[in-house]
Order: structure tokens, then C-alpha cells, then sequence
């Protein structure tokens, strides 16, 4: 149990304590207010009450989240009375090195470390006999998956044996297969079954379960842990909330949204993202965080700014000439810091160093009322340079880099000396060590300070156009909420029709129909004044960097010049052309993409079908594609019942490797089993055969539950193939944007920055990510258009100001910087006295320092780390 | 570099180097610990060293 | 505390083994006080320069962390 006084978990932002009224002495029985004596701040104030406070505003965001499902519900797992059975919530805990166990994992009967885990997939999902969670919670596998990953890690050498048993392994996500092929080699051991009892060892307190193999044959094993991968739902008080709000929820009680509107709930106005809106993982809820606040936002557009304040600058002061007169903050921290180092004596030692001509110590430098004192004391003190020996600069530097500001000074004449994360924290047995290492710490920032110099930040207008590669359904919402916004927006797509691959495409998992709502979408995109579309065009080149790019667009032999200050990369994806299977050999066998075609135009082969067979994973998740395709387990799924649709009679057979039909896609392969659509698993070196003679096609599958091969004259064959990228070097090269081994583009973070490149002002989207359904296309578009807001409402940018600087006086014109360099920023001038020597772009420059440390010639200057500073501080050691 | 400082009189185990990520506060507790523990090993490092009054 | 302790300069990239060592913080890792760290951006900043200048300077150790 955590005590009455808590911070709510180590990364918390702010880090600050609350009390708990459930768990305190003084709210409980009206005595102690120990906390209120002790706190040096005065900070416990017992008087706070809850309050109403009424808001009137345009738009609202939901973003309720989920609980994690609890499984003492179920009784066969006895996770109420059996220590040893855990919920993956709990087991993620003991994993993490701040948790309660610190990163050890140890069996709660005994704590010994366990030899032999379980973890039991879709608890609480998938379930309609135990519990009322119909759906997929989509993330549970591989959250599983990396578990046992890390759990054997931990174990090291002493080894650990890992068992996932499972029903289907969803291993859909981007770069997810590969960890689950990963997981197979390192050993992690896959059981397809679902258990249904485990009895405890009353003595032991092992556990043993016993389940039923595919074959049929019934298995018994022990285990000294077990971990239920439970589920995600929504919390009643969340289904209320939604109640008072008239918002209609799905069968499985997430909010209801559409596939062309993947963040708007059935009420105006009101927005969703995240496991609210069904159940996901990070990246997806991260784009639909910036889907939602781009939809929240257009229908506020016309308001915007209009009750922001713009705060007055401070004019800077010119210290031209001045001796450095350096100021020392040495923070306490509360007792994070004081309580290990001795602050009182850091203050003296930092007094008695050249330069220093102020030195104190501060309770919470952090605070609003100590960074009023300290820009207060600069401005009195005539301070020239700032010391702050605190937390981390990696943390906040900014924010005391606004203190300066605020008091005059030019933000880079500021140095921080981390005491707390990499002194204080990690060496509480240590006091004395621990000091004399802040000493030193702050003396080498005292010496870096008195040579730092002013730097100043390059400024750059944005350019407040945007330009979207690619006009498919995600480059048009992206575009679409770009101009919701008011931006001039140019859609550049290289064939003569925008759509992309959604005109194949026949029904959403939902019955949406695909070509009536694209059709709408067209439309929106030709009738709105702001976007404007470049038909059959393609981007020859491009030149420039965020706020100023300049694209070359070709067409028919022309090339016309585009200003723009953001792109969007909306490229898109297409089907694999299958080989093997007998495609080509006869007009019964198709992709998906020629099925879709032919129930739009409703052709012969559709009508009257007796036999239709499909075959999942055709070129996905093998060995020279290691992906899972993500769209075609529910697309099938949805073909499959529009054939049953048709004719109920007709046989329809899924060949498979594991349904992935996550989420609440779930329920259409429900359906499917409901309307006898017969689902046959394959494994991957025992795949089906196919053979077509004449008119007809026989297909041959290994049924491993029936234990013998069957066969199957089919009228139709459907192969399920994957999902391949277009070929995007070029486009990668101008953007100087990453692509992974597959050909898909790599996103500046795979979980929270999954919609942006690493590159300032190129953002992405749609299938050219990673194979994805209509309704996170969507979503991804909007949200990089959300993303892309974000710079462009800026206006103005300004740019880092450590950057690297030649002097040309030493530069040999080796060449070296400009090969060396990740983001191009060094190259020769071509004009005046310097020509032929380097020179550094500051505004490409990301102040990496590979071309200062490469320069043979020392001939460049990385601002902020000049070699002079860093050498001072080694002396100052 | 490595052998470098050794032609230099500064045995190799006093230079390490070594490659974390963001994430693994683990490992470089691991690295830290087994760092100083090889420099403790060598002793005070006696050559190479400026000679000179010390000042702060 | 008749113990040796050396000085160990450690080089820590900004971007990986500085964030490493703030996290080591925030979980409350222990470890030995001997380091003494110099942030630098990236370890392409690190010149052989620096490693020789704090053997100079009297360190006993360098680590440079990337
Ligand atoms: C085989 C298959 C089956 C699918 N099944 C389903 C399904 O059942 N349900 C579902 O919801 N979703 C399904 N999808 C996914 C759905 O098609 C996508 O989510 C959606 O259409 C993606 O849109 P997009 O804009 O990202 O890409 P695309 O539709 O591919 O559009 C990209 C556009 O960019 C253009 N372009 C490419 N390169 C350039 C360039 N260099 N310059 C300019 N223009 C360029 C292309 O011509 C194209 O018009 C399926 C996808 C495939 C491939
Ligand atoms: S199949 Fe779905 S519900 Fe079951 S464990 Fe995997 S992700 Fe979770
Ligand atoms: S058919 Fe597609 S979605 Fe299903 S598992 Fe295979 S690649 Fe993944």
C-alpha cells in the first residue's frame, strides 16, 4: 500500500507529492498534521476542497482510456486465492526497475526466483461465456510476448523457462513479427490452447494446468508462476460518462465512430481518442491524440488566437566587453537533494571560485516564486552567467533558460550541474562522496560558464504552405484538415485520379460502403478553395528545410516550382502480385483487391458461387516480407460473409496462420463462424496446394484438428497477399527521410512520434507507415496534419542556436564535414573571399558535433561545446 | 586509441567504452560499477601526468 | 577511506548514456561516486583530444559512453 503522502509514479509531471484523503491520519481521525510541520515550504495547505469550476468551450476531447480487466471474476483461475497467479499489470511492475521489487522478479508465495512461467493469453477478451468482452484488446500478445523476452533477459545465464499459450498470436503491429520471430529463437515457447483450470500445489504453491493440444491430446504441466494477459474495458464510470453525454457505444462499450470519421463520436462536437475509442496500443492512440486535436480544433478555426496573450519580450542585454560575473543556484531539491548532499557547504566552495560573484542555495529552484527571485537577483546582482546545480538539464534546462530570458540575458550563458539524478540519487549511502562529486560538478560548470559566450538563434519565417505527397485517403484528410485550419495546401498525386488504392476496395469491416464515402471525400477535396491538386505530377526534386522547402513538380515534361514550409509523405502502398498458388493459371483464382473489383461490378464469378476458398498470409510474414499485413484477416473475413451474404449455401473456407482480427474487428469473425464459414489453420511449412486444371481449381490443406489433409474443389480461390510499399528512394532521398528494410518510411519515434519524421517538417501517414486499415489511414492523416499545425501556426522558428561554425582561415576544403555530416548541413561556398572552403547551414545544423570531431584541420567550432570549454572543465576537475 | 595511450605509458584499462541507450538505466549502473572497478584494480594513474602545483 | 578512489571522466552522449544515467536516478540505482560527468551532444563530438587532456589533467580513468 503507498503511504498517505504519494507522488503518483517516478516519471510523473510535475513531480509532487498529494495526500490521499482515504489513507490519512488527519482526514481519517482528525489528528497528526505531521506533514504540515515538517514541510520546509509550507506547501500542505488541509483546507483545499473539492470544487465545481464551469467551462464553456467548442469542442470536446474524450480521451477516458481503459481498466485493465480484473480476473477474479473467474473463478477457474483462482487469481483471488492463488498467490502464485498475477495479472500481466502486476508481472509489468515487478519488471520495471522502479517498481516494487526493483526490476526483480520473484514468485509472490516464496520470493524465489521462478524457473518456469505461463502466461495465459485472452483473459477478459475474446469471451463471451465468462464475461461480457466480446472484442480483441489488441494489445495483450504483444505486451506477452515481450514480457518473456525481457523476463528471460533478467534471468540471465540462471535461465527461465517462458510459456505463452495462446489462441491466435496477433503480432500485427509495425516491426512486431519480427519480435515475435525474435522471441521463438531465444526460446519463449508458443502453445496454441486455451487453458481452462489451474490447481495449486497447497505445499509448493506450484501450479498445475492442464489443457488440451491441437490434436486433440489432453497435457498436464507445472508451472511456478502464471501470468493472465488480461484484457482492456471500459470502466462503468467511463459508460456513464458517456451516458450523460448521449454517446452511443459500441457492443463491446466503446465509443461508436466511423471508418471515414475515426475520431468523431455519434454526438457534434465531441471527440475521442485512445482505448476509449476501442482497444490499441501506443502508436495508434498517439495518432489519434493529434487526429482529435486537429478535429477539435477545425470547428474552432475561426477563433483561434483569439483569447492568447503573447507575452512581451525582454529585451536582451548587450555584454559586450564585461568580465563574466557568474551566479551560483545550488538546489535543495526538498530533501532530494539536501538530504544526501551537504548544500550549505556547496554553496561556500562555489563562492570561493573566479567569477562567482553570487552564490545561494534555493528550497525548489523549479518553482514559479523562486524563478521570480532568480531573475530578480540576476538583474540586481548585474549577473552575466548562471549556474543552476539541481535536477537535470535534460528535464529543465528550458525552463530556467526562460528565467534568463525573462531577466535579460541570452538563454546559452547558462550551465547546469546535475546533483540530484547523477549524484544525490545514486548515492544515498555516500554522503560525503556525494558532496565532494556535486563540488566538483559545480566547480567544472563555474569554469565552463566563464567561457561561454552569447549565441544567437537563427530566425526563419514559415512558410505557410503545406504540400502533400500522394492523394489517396490519407494524403486528402491530411489535406482536408490542413485546410479546415486555413492553410493553402497542394496535393501533388502522381496518377490521374485521386483515391489511391480505397477505389478497389468494396466494404469497411463496418458495411461502410467505401466508394459512396469516397466520393464525398473527392468531392470535399476538389470543392475547397484552399486545396488545390496536381493531377498526374510527381515531385522532381526538393530542395530547402523546414518553414522554406521548394519542390520541383513534373508533369508531362513540365516543371514548376512549389514553395511550401511542410510536407506531408501520403504515399501508400500496394498488393503484392502473388507468385506460387497457381495465380495466373486460371480466371477462378484472385487477390483480394480483383475480389473487391469484382463484387463492385457484380461479375459472373460472384454470382452463384457454390465453393470459395481463401488463403491467408499469401507473401506476408515469410522470411523475405517479415510483416504482418494487418488489413487482410478482416478483409477476407468481411468477403467471406458478403459470399455468404449472397448465397448462405456456399461453402467458404479460410486457410489461416493465426486470425488477426483485433479490436472489435473481432466480432465480424464471430459472425463469420456464426454463418458457417469454415476456418481451417495452416502452418508455414505445411501450406496448402493448390491445382487448376481446366475450370476448376482443387485445393489440398493439412486440418490439423481433424488430423488428416482435406480437400476442397473450389469456384474460387482467393489469395490474401500482402501489403508491399511503393518504391519511395527517390522520395526519401529528397526529404532525406528514412525507409526500413521493407520499404516502409521510418517515423521519428515508433511509439510516440509515429506520424512525423525525425527530419524538422516532414510528416507521414497512411499505408506508406505500414499497412494499415481505411480508419487509421484516416486518423494518421489527420493526425499529421495535427502535427504539421503545430509548426506552421508558429509562423516564425527559431533554430538552435549550438550549432557548428568553420573558420575558414583553417578549413583545408578536405571535404571531410560535408560526407560526414547526417542532415547536409556543411557544404563549400561558392562566393566571395572564403570560396571553396566549408561552411555550416545553422538552420540544418542539429548541433551533432560528428563534423568537429572529424575535422582534421580543427577548423570547426561547436557552439555551446567549444573545445576551450570542455578542456576548462577537465581542468577543473 | 587504446594503444595509443599504452605506447603513452597509460595502461589500456583505464579507457573504456561502451555503447546504452535512453532506456537501459540498468546497464549503465553495470558499465559504471565494472568501470570503476578496473580502474580501481590499476591504482592512481602515475605517468603522463602534468607535473604542476596544483591550483583549485 | 584509506581505500583508493580514483577520478573517472566519463564522456556521456546527451541523447543515450545521460539519459541512461537521469534514469538510473529516477529508479534510485546505486552506484560508485567516482565519476565525474562531461555532457557532450553526441560521442562524434568526443577528439581523442579530450581523452588525453583528462589523463593530463590527472584523471585516473575515461569513459566515454555513446
Ligand atoms: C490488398 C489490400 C487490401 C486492403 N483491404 C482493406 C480492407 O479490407 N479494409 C480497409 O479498411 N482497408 C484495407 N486496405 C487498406 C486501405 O487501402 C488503406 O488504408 C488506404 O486506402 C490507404 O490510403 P493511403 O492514402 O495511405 O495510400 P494509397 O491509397 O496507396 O494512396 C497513395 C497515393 O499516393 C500516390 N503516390 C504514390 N507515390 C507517389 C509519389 N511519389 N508522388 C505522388 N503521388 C504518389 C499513389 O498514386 C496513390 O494515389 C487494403 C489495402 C491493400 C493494399
Ligand atoms: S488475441 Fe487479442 S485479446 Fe487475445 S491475447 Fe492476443 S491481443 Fe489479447
Ligand atoms: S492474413 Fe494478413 S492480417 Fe492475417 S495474419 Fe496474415 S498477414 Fe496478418
Amino acid at each position: 500500500m503507498r503511504k498517505a503522502a504519494y507522488v503518483q509514479y517516478a516519471q510523473a509531471v510535475p513531480l509532487k507529492y498529494a495526500i490521499d484523503s482515504a489513507n490519512c491520519i488527519y482526514f481519517q481521525k482528525g489528528k497528526c498534521r505531521a506533514c504540515e510541520k515538517v514541510c520546509p515550504t509550507k506547501a500542505v495547505d488541509f483546507t483545499q476542497k473539492p470544487e465545481t469550476v464551469e467551462l464553456n468551450v467548442g469542442s470536446v476531447v474524450i480521451a477516458a482510456g481503459f481498466k485493465p480487466f480484473d480476473p477474479s471474476r473467474f473463478d477457474s483461475y483462482n487469481y483471488a486465492n492463488y498467490k502464485n497467479v498475477i495479472t500481466s499489470m502486476e508481472f509489468e511492475r515487478m519488471l520495471s526497475a522502479s517498481g516494487p521489487s526493483m526490476g526483480h522478479v520473484a514468485r509472490p508465495s516464496d520470493h524465489k526466483d521462478p524457473k518456469k512461467i505461463a502466461w495465459f493469453q485472452c483473459v477478459g477478451s475474446r469471451d463471451l461465456n465468462k464475461c461480457d468482452n466480446p472484442y480483441c484488446s489488441a494489445v495483450c500478445c504483444m505486451y506477452a510476448i515481450k514480457e518473456a523476452v525481457i523476463a528471460k533477459e533478467h534471468a540471465g545465464a540462471g535461465g527461465l523457462d517462458c510459456s505463452i499459450f495462446f489462441m491466435d498470436m496477433r503480432t500485427h503491429g509495425k516491426d512486431f513479427e519480427v519480435f515475435y520471430e525474435g522471441a521463438k529463437k531465444q526460446g519463449v515457447r508458443f502453445v496454441r490452447s486455451r487453458v481452462h483450470t489451474i490447481t495449486e500445489d497447497k505445499a509448493t504453491k506450484d501450479l498445475s494446468v492442464r489443457y488440451v493440444t491441437e490434436d486433440g491430446a489432453l497435457a498436464e504441466e507445472t508451472f511456478d508462476m502464471i501470468v493472465l494477459s488480461i484484457g482492456l474495458e471500459t470502466p462503468p464510470e467511463t459508460v456513464e460518462l458517456a451516458k450523460k453525454l448521449g454517446l452511443e457505444l459500441t457492443s463491446g462499450r466503446f465509443a461508436q465512430t466511423g471508418s471515414f470519421t475515426p475520431v468523431s463520436t455519434s454526438r457534434e462536437g465531441v471527440f475521442v481518442c485512445g482505448a476509449f475509442a476501442g482497444p490499441k496500443d501506443i502508436p495508434q492512440s498517439v495518432v489519434e491524440a493529434s487526429a482529435s486535436a486537429v478535429s477539435a480544433g477545425q470547428a474552432l478555426a475561426e477563433a483561434r488566437g483569439a483569447l492568447t496573450k503573447t507575452k512581451e519580450a525582454v529585451p536582451e542585454t548587450d555584454l559586450r566587453g564585461e568580465p563574466p560575473r557568474i551566479g551560483v543556484f545550488v538546489c535543495r531539491c526538498g530533501i532530494n537533494i539536501a538530504g544526501v548532499v551537504d548544500v550549505p557547504s556547496v554553496v561556500e566552495h562555489a563562492k570561493t571560485l573566479p567569477g562567482v560573484v553570487f552564490a545561494t542555495d534555493n528550497m525548489y529552484s523549479c518553482s514559479q516564486d523562486t524563478q521570480d527571485t532568480m531573475a530578480q537577483i540576476i538583474r540586481d546582482n548585474r549577473l552575466n552567467r548562471v549556474v543552476v546545480a539541481a535536477c537535470t538539464p535534460k528535464t529543465h534546462e528550458p525552463l530556467f533558460q526562460e528565467t534568463l530570458i525573462n531577466a535579460g540575458l541570452n538563454k546559452y550563458l547558462f550551465e547546469m550541474a546535475n546533483i540530484r539524478n547523477q549524484d544525490s540519487w545514486v548515492h544515498k549511502e555516500n554522503p560525503e562522496a556525494a558532496t565532494q562529486k556535486a563540488k566538483d560538478l559545480v566547480r567544472m560548470g563555474i569554469t565552463k560558464a566563464a567561457l561561454i559566450e552569447p549565441l544567437p538563434e537563427a530566425e526563419l519565417d514559415v512558410n505557410q504552405t503545406a504540400m502533400v505527397a500522394g492523394g489517396g485517403i490519407s494524403g486528402m484528410s491530411a489535406a482536408l484538415a490542413l485546410a479546415g485550419q486555413g492553410y493553402e495546401t497542394h496535393i501533388v498525386e502522381r496518377s490521374d485520379r485521386l483515391g489511391g488504392q480505397a477505389l478497389n476496395l468494396h466494404k469497411t469491416w463496418r458495411g461502410e460502403d467505401i466508394q459512396a464515402k469516397l466520393a464525398e471525400m473527392v468531392a470535399a477535396v476538389t470543392k475547397n478553395p484552399k486545396i488545390t491538386v496536381h493531377l498526374g505530377t510527381e515531385i522532381a526534386g526538393v530542395d530547402g528545410f523546414v518553414g522554406n522547402f521548394k519542390s520541383a513538380l513534373s508533369k508531362g515534361g513540365q516543371t514548376t516550382s512549389l514553395d511550401h514550409g511542410v510536407a506531408v509523405v501520403a504515399t501508400g502502398a500496394g498488393e503484392l502480385r502473388p507468385s506460387g498458388y497457381a495465380y495466373g493459371k486460371s480466371p477462378r483464382i484472385v487477390t483480394s483487391l480483383e475480389l473487391d473489383k469484382k463484387f463492385m461490378a457484380n461479375g459472373a464469378l460472384v454470382t452463384g458461387l457454390q465453393s470459395a476458398v481463401f488463403i491467408q498470409c499469401v507473401g506476408s510474414r515469410e522470411p523475405e516480407r517479415p510483416y504482418c499485413s494487418r488489413v487482410c484477416c478482416t478483409h477476407s473475413i468481411e468477403s467471406a460473409l458478403e459470399i455468404k451474404r449472397r448465397n448462405p449455401d456456399a461453402g467458404v473456407y479460410i486457410l489461416y496462420r493465426d486470425i488477426r482480427s483485433y479490436g472489435e474487428r473481432e466480432t465480424l469473425y464471430r459472425q463469420a463462424r456464426e454463418a458457417g464459414v469454415i476456418f481451417i489453420r495452416y502452418s508455414v511449412d505445411r501450406k496448402p496446394v493448390v491445382e487448376a486444371a481446366g475450370d476448376t481449381v482443387g485445393v489440398t490443406v493439412f486440418d490439423p484438428i481433424l488430423g488428416r489433409t482435406v480437400q476442397i474443389g473450389a469456384d474460387l480461390l482467393c489469395l490474401a497477399s500482402a501489403v508491399v510499399p511503393n518504391d519511395n528512394t527517390a522520395l526519401a532521398r529528397f526529404f532525406k527521410v528514412p525507409v526500413n528494410a521493407q520499404g516502409f518510411f521510418v517515423e521519428r519515434h515508433a511509439k510516440l512520434g509515429p506520424s512525423e519524421f525525425a527530419t524538422d517538417g516532414v510528416f507521414l501517414c497512411g499505408l506508406a507507415h505500414y499497412p494499415k486499415p481505411i480508419d487509421e489511414s484516416i486518423a494518421q492523416g489527420q493526425a499529421a496534419a495535427s502535427r504539421a499545425i503545430t509548426l506552421l501556426a508558429r509562423k516564425k522558428i527559431r533554430m538552435n542556436g549550438q550549432v557548428a561554425k568553420t573558420n575558414p582561415a583553417l578549413c583545408s576544403s578536405c571535404g571531410v564535414c560535408v560526407s560526414v555530416c547526417p542532415y547536409k548541413a556543411p557544404s563549400f561556398t561558392t562566393q566571395g573571399p572564403f570560396t571553396g572552403k566549408a561552411e555550416i547551414n545553422p538552420v540544418l545544423c542539429k548541433g551533432c558535433g560528428l563534423c568537429v570531431a572529424s575535422c582534421r584541420s580543427g577548423a570547426i567550432n561547436l557552439k555551446g561545446f567549444d573545445t576551450n570549454q570542455i578542456m576548462a572543465m577537465l581542468e577543473a576537475m | 586509441m587504446k594503444g595509443l595511450l599504452e605506447h603513452m605509458g597509460i595502461e589500456p584499462g583505464r579507457l573504456h567504452f561502451s555503447w546504452i541507450s535512453s532506456a537501459e538505466s540498468t546497464k549503465f549502473v553495470d558499465v559504471v560499477s565494472q568501470v570503476t572497478e578496473s580502474v580501481k584494480a590499476l591504482g592512481p594513474a602515475q605517468n603522463f601526468i602534468k607535473r604542476e602545483p596544483k591550483v583549485a | 577511506m584509506s581505500e583508493f578512489q580514483p577520478k573517472i571522466v566519463a564522456f556521456l552522449c546527451n541523447w543515450c548514456s545521460y539519459g541512461a544515467a537521469d534514469l538510473a536516478g529516477v529508479s534510485r540505482l546505486q552506484y560508485p561516486p567516482n565519476i565525474r560527468v562531461v555532457r557532450i551532444p553526441c560521442t562524434g563530438r568526443l577528439s581523442p583530444k579530450f581523452i588525453l587532456s583528462a589523463f593530463r589533467r590527472g584523471a585516473d580513468g575515461v569513459w566515454a559512453s555513446g
